[in-house]
């Protein structure tokens, strides 16, 4: 390939367009006015080419890289030459352009350059409302998509720089938080204008072509790149299969399975065979899917890299038509990570024992999504927690897991302070600490689970979550052993107990009663026996392992 | 005599002045094993009497050491009950995102250390549950059998109420009064129960190292006759006593950086520049920041250790804020595996150095690319290498592949390296909402002066400074400083609904506090400084922006001005205002100086020698290679002015101007340049 712009104005160049993504990342978390965007940061950042290749993505969770350059090809698929200097797009539509649940809200805006067009910009946040049956716009029991709230399916929201406040009305009256979901939608234009400015600067400073030459260019190093780790990995054809615990609507498992051919151009994930879609609300969009498999794609190939579409031009993603991973209207999809993590787990499963150097044993493998509500014991206002939690990790083969980490598919992702909660939210936490029940014992030992409980302080507070991983275990790897599952209980004032769960719609609780929530601790990694005995004391000694279980698992032979 | 010490990595730095305002500097070895043999080493060196000196300041890294290298005490850790585990959950990030392999900080207590008391606060810091001293002794003799020698108390809610922290740090006092306490609300009054428990960890794991240090120090200099007043360098910008540093070592983590930036803050003030961007190019990093109305800015959200990979240890103590890149002399240009050119952040580092040094370094650096270009001079380095090798090794290294010549490949190198100091200097300038235009470049460190005349027209600077103590600047800042103290406290409150006696009165106490800190000092109330200020945010928001106070007393009259001022600064940072949705108050905050006279300046005395030092080939972007005079920095007077393109020569650096720049030096000895000077006259 050969260039006009030379190789360290093409740096340069580069290195602004990374920079641009990343402060479009940082504007959105300082204005935005939901906990899940500021202190989770459900959302995504980035610019794409003319032609809607993501040139560079500012992340705060992985589960979004499959998703903005999906949005910005809708974009271009409907309106063709009808875009225009000052346009913004509005877009939730879960089964096509992008589209995960309808929580996660995509806005896209083109950026033209005396007249041209140059690129596009775009990002998508999690809303904490967006209308539905259920506060919060998730439910582990709707059965189609319009129970699930408002759908945007790609709409002019500022036609040249004019606000359709139509659009606006009809969404402040549709949903229970408008001053959240508007503010959101506000800071996230604001993040695009951020771009779209630094986009027009680099092209008033280095030219207009110079600045477009190399947004190519960049997709094809990511593509050379990737081209060079798939030379390293093992070739081969590879089946696994694996269950995920049920629909929210019956308690049927649900098979799902891949064939994973590795050559040495190319990484085909084939996913036909696995469940079609269900009545529930645990299905995944294809997007989704995409997104799932692209991130640990590249915890395989280059985890470093400045991630570009580039980067994923040999990879290749088979799934049936309207299946647990490719669903179709109306299928409800509120609850999606529950099967769009299987399409990452599958590919770790089946490559774990290959790649000891890049993948761990099983984690929690599930967001574990709390939605919780009510009134706040002292202020005259309703209270609403959308939040994930965090779990244990596997063990690798050089270390134990860590504990309290979020899945997979978040990332810089924050819990919220125990101090904040309680000040924000009509709840008392009387526990957040590790699950130290054993679990994943192995030369390596999985990190541990966790343990946090809201006890509720008025009367009338609901309780929604979705924790996957309920019905299995996080795997071991290489003789180390399982970890444990995701659950929940409720524990009534009385004392009474009920549960434990995986799936709860709207219980309801009174004041005094409380829910206590367990994520997995991770698999282990080796033999335990291989385990050294410093190592096994110690782990007795911080409450890690019982002396029963290092006598059990790890055929600990007592002090000496 | 004032006598200003800074230990760095390898050097360790003095700059002392009399009373009739002569600056005396000095460097001498850095003695790891034994600091204080660097410093009584280089006072000695500088022919200062001990009984001569007045004041004492020190900037020192043994606080940051002891916590990278894991060199702390064995701590214990007090805590609420249910939730011993919160050092080691943290947040749950993972800012390596594709990384399944990620390694989250390992706490520095380990878990059978950390131990709770079932004592309980609810969020508005009412006792829920009472404690229960008789929990604490079984919890002190388990700590006693481990030997621990430092314990954190740290509960719930103490940010809102600290009593309970409070009774059990006398508790232990009364009961182990060898054992060294910290509570985490005597460091920390935010909220956010993980970042203030991090805080009081660290604290007591370095607090025994910090005071062995301190005391010998002490001891040391008074058994020579100095010591009368001593004073520590601390992270945000302003010095402690010795006995408050040891309270809170954890203060002084940030010692030596921050004193440069304070530095130029106050050479702003005596050149009456108010609003300043700070440029300190080293060897392995450059460092920028940002003055605003002679003010150095602080924040609370230091984290030790952390990158763009790796989460670190949250410090939640008041930290100058600096944004620090990879980016020095000696960073290490290269092709990473896509075939791009990187310049940093590997150093070729002090040793073997730079190719140019002619001490073995065979790696291509900025520094060598800047050789090339005939900017500096490789007699600057008392070098054995020739030009010829260096350009051999560029080009096996790195232009075969690129298919460049060496002129294009050196300057390509510098034009890397100045778009990644650009994008740093820009985060602290323009992505805040500053104009760079309203902005005057303070540039020090070996590599400032080099690259900060193209930096600062990039832009739109119109002026730079380098100071005339530029290789001691740090410790000429140390000089400067003042007494000062920073405190913050979390109190939730909507303006539209705030009460004004509640907030007047925290101020009061908060104020109060202070004051006995700074008396105890032996500060005189008169030269005591308070300042006010406010986190306000949206209704709804979790990002805050600092708001000043001007106010003796808040009211139902000003508090609209801090609103309308909250709005505007909201909208510098962001670009836009939500009127409707109503402000609120985060956190209230306070600084205190204890001002100390400043020692007076004297003009420089300049040796006298020949200015010209001849001509030679300089290689410049927009002209390539052209003749330009070199100078003499040291034999250059109040009444030069030296037109760009030039050069003007010191010992281990040089300052490049370019053409339609021009260069003056005040009678001080500080150098002068106005970017674009030369059009301006025309």
């Amino acid at each position: 390939m050969k260039y006009d712009t030379d190789p360290f104005t093409y740096e340069v160049i580069k290195d602004s367009l990374i920079s641009t993504g990343e402060e479009m990342f940082i504007a959105l978390a300082k204005t935005s006015m939901s906990p899940i965007i500021y202190e989770v940061l459900d959302y995504a950042c980035g610019l794409t080419d003319r032609k809607g290749e993501l040139v560079t993505q500012g992340n705060g969770v992985t589960g979004f890289i499959g998703m903005l350059s999906f949005m910005v090809k809708e974009t271009i698929d409907k309106y063709g030459e009808d875009i225009h200097e000052g346009d913004v797009f509005l877009i939730n539509d879960p089964y096509k352009g992008g589209g995960s649940h309808l929580c996660d809200v995509g806005v896209v805006m083109p950026v033209f350059h005396q007249g041209e067009l140059i690129s596009f910009v775009a990002n998508k946040a999690h809303w904490t409302e967006v209308g539905g049956k259920d506060t919060g716009s998730m439910s582990t029991n709707s059965t189609d998509i319009f129970q699930e709230g408002l759908q945007f399916p790609c709409l002019r929201l500022f036609d040249k720089g004019e606000a359709n406040d139509q659009i606006i009305e009809l969404i402040e009256t549709n949903v229970r938080f408008p001053e959240l979901s508007i503010g959101d939608l506000w800071a996230q234009v604001a993040s695009l204008r951020t771009g779209g400015g630094r986009l027009k600067e680099l092209c008033d400073k280095y030219s207009r072509q110079s600045v477009i030459e190399s947004m190519e260019r960049f997709l094809d190093q990511g593509e050379k790149l990737t081209l060079n780790e798939l030379k390293k990995l093992p070739k081969g054809t590879f089946e696994v299969e694996d269950l995920i615990d049920d629909d929210g609507i019956t308690e049927e498992q649900l098979n799902v399975k891949l064939k994973l051919t590795i050559t040495d151009d190319e990484f085909i994930c084939d996913y036909r065979g696995s469940s079609p879609q269900v009545q529930g609300p645990i299905n995944s969009s294809y997007t989704g899917l995409v997104s799932s498999v692209r991130t640990i794609f590249l915890a395989i190939t280059n985890s470093n890299q400045d991630v570009n579409d580039g980067a994923f031009r040999p990879l290749k993603i088979i799934t049936d038509e309207r299946s647990v991973f490719s669903a179709q209207r109306p299928a409800p999809v509120s609850m999606y990570w529950e099967s769009m993590l299987y399409g990452n787990e599958l590919i770790w499963q089946a490559l774990a024992p290959l790649l000891p150097n890049k993948l761990s044993a099983g984690h929690l493998m599930s967001v574990c999504t709390v939605i919780m509500g009510g009134k706040h014991p002292d202020k005259d206002e309703d209270f609403l927690i959308v939040e994930p939690s965090v779990g244990g990790w596997g063990a690798t083969n050089e270390r134990d897991g860590d504990t309290g980490q979020f899945c997979v598919l978040d990332g810089e992702t924050f819990n919220v302070p125990v101090e904040v909660a309680e000040t924000a939210y009509g709840i008392m936490v009387d526990e957040y600490s590790m699950r130290t029940d054993g679990a994943g014992a192995g030369k390596h030992r999985g990190g541990p689970g966790v343990i946090r409980s809201y006890r509720s302080l008025t009367d009338n507070q609901f309780f929604t979550a979705s924790f996957g991983r309920h019905k299995t275990n996080a795997w071991g790897a290489d003789g180390g052993h399982d970890g444990s599952n995701n659950e929940f209980y409720i524990e009534k004032n009385d004392g009474q107990i009920d549960g434990p769960f995986g799936k709860y719609n709207q219980y309801k609780l009174n004041k005094g009663d409380r829910v206590v929530l367990k994520t997995a601790t991770g698999g282990g990694y080796g033999k335990p026996t291989d385990r050294n005995r410093e190592e096994i004391e110690l782990d007795i000694k911080n409450g890690y392992i019982t002396l029963e279980q290092a006598k059990n698992d790890y055929n600990y032979s007592g002090a000496e | 005599m004032r006598v200003a010490t800074d230990i760095g990595g390898t050097f360790t730095d003095l700059v002392a002045v009399d009373e009739e305002g002569k600056i005396t500097v000095g460097k001498s070895n850095t003695t790891p094993s034994n600091f204080e043999k660097g410093i009584f080493d280089v006072i000695e060196k500088a022919d200062i009497s001990f009984n001569d000196i007045e004041m004492f300041f020190h900037g020192t890294t043994v606080v940051i050491n002891a916590l990278t290298e894991k060199q702390g005490v064995k701590t214990g850790l007090i805590t609420t009950e249910g939730f011993r585990d919160v050092l080691e959950i943290a947040r749950g990030n993972r800012p390596d995102l594709f990384n399944v392999k990620y390694k989250k900080p390992v706490p520095i207590i380990e878990r059978h250390l950390r131990k709770e008391v079932s004592e309980r606060l609810n969020y508005k810091g009412e006792v829920e549950k009472n404690l229960d001293l008789k929990e604490v002794d079984g919890i002190l003799d388990y700590f006693r059998s481990e030997g621990v020698e430092a314990i954190a108390i740290s509960l719930l809610h103490s940010y809102k109420n600290s009593d309970h922290e409070k009774e059990i740090a006398k508790h232990i006092e009364r009961n182990w009064p060898e054992v060294h306490v910290t509570t985490s609300s005597e460091l920390s009054k935010e909220w956010r129960e993980y970042e203030r428990t991090s805080t009081a960890a660290l604290n007591a794991y370095v607090k025994p190292i910090a005071n062995d240090y301190l005391n010998n120090l002490e001891e040391k200099l008074k058994g020579k006759g100095a010591g009368k007043n001593n004073y520590i360098m601390q992270s945000n910008g302003g010095t402690s006593t010795f006995d408050v540093a040891k309270m809170s070592p954890i203060n002084m983590v940030e010692s030596g950086p921050v004193a440069g930036i304070f530095g130029a803050s106050i050479l702003g003030e005596m050149l009456g520049e108010k609003n300043l961007i700070v440029l300190d190019i080293g060897g392995t990093t450059a460092k920028c920041s940002l003055v605003e109305n002679n003010n150095v800015k602080i924040s609370t959200d230091y984290n030790l250790e952390q990158t763009q990979q790796y989460a670190g240890y949250p410090l939640k103590v008041p930290v100058v804020d600096i944004v620090e890149i990879g980016n020095g002399g000696g960073s290490i240009a290269w092709i990473d595996d896509s075939g791009s050119v990187k310049v940093g952040p590997k150093s070729a580092g002090a040793e073997p150095g730079p190719i140019s040094y002619g001490q073995g370094g065979e790696s291509p650096t900025t520094t060598d690319a800047n050789v090339l270009l005939g900017r500096l001079s490789l007699e600057n380095f008392e070098s054995s290498t020739d030009l010829e090798s260096i350009k051999k090794s560029f080009q096996s290294k790195l232009g075969d592949e690129l298919n460049a010549g060496t002129d294009d490949l050196a300057m390509g190198i510098v034009k890397i390296a100045n778009s990644n100091m650009l994008n740093a200097l820009k985060l602290v300038s323009i992505r805040k909402g500053y104009d760079p235009r309203d902005f005057t470049m303070v540039a020090i460190g070996g590599g400032g002066p080099m690259h900060s005349q193209d930096l600062a027209r990039e832009l739109g600077v119109k002026k730079v400074v380098i100071p005339s103590t530029s290789p001691v600047f740090a410790s000429w800042g140390m000089l400067m400083s003042d007494l000062r103290h920073d405190y913050s406290q979390t109190l939730l409150a909507k303006t539209e609904e705030l009460s004004f006696e509640k907030i007047n009165n925290e101020y009061e106490r908060i104020i109060e506090d202070a004051k006995n800190t700074l008396s105890k000092e032996g500060m005189d109330e008169s030269n005591i400084v308070v300042t006010k200020s406010l986190d306000m945010r949206y209704v709804g928001q979790e990002h805050t922006v600092e708001v000043t106070v001007p106010f003796d007393e808040m009211n139902v009259n000003n508090i609209n001005e801090v609103i309308q001022n909250f709005h505007e600064n909201h909208e510098r940072l962001y670009t836009y205002t939500l009127p409707e949705n109503g402000t609120e108050i985060v956190n209230i905050k306070v600084k205190v100086l204890g001002k100390i006279e400043k020692p007076k300046m004297s003009k420089e005395k300049r040796d006298v020698g020949e200015k010209h030092l001849g001509r030679r080939s300089v290689f410049f972007e927009e002209s390539g290679w052209i003749e330009v005079d070199v100078y003499a920095k040291d034999f250059l007077d109040d009444t030069d002015r030296v037109n760009g393109p030039a050069i003007i020569e010191e010992q281990t650096s040089s300052t490049v101007i370019n053409k339609g720049d021009v260069l003056t030096k005040d009678s001080y000895g500080n150098m002068i340049i106005e970017i674009g000077g030369l059009s301006n006259e025309i």
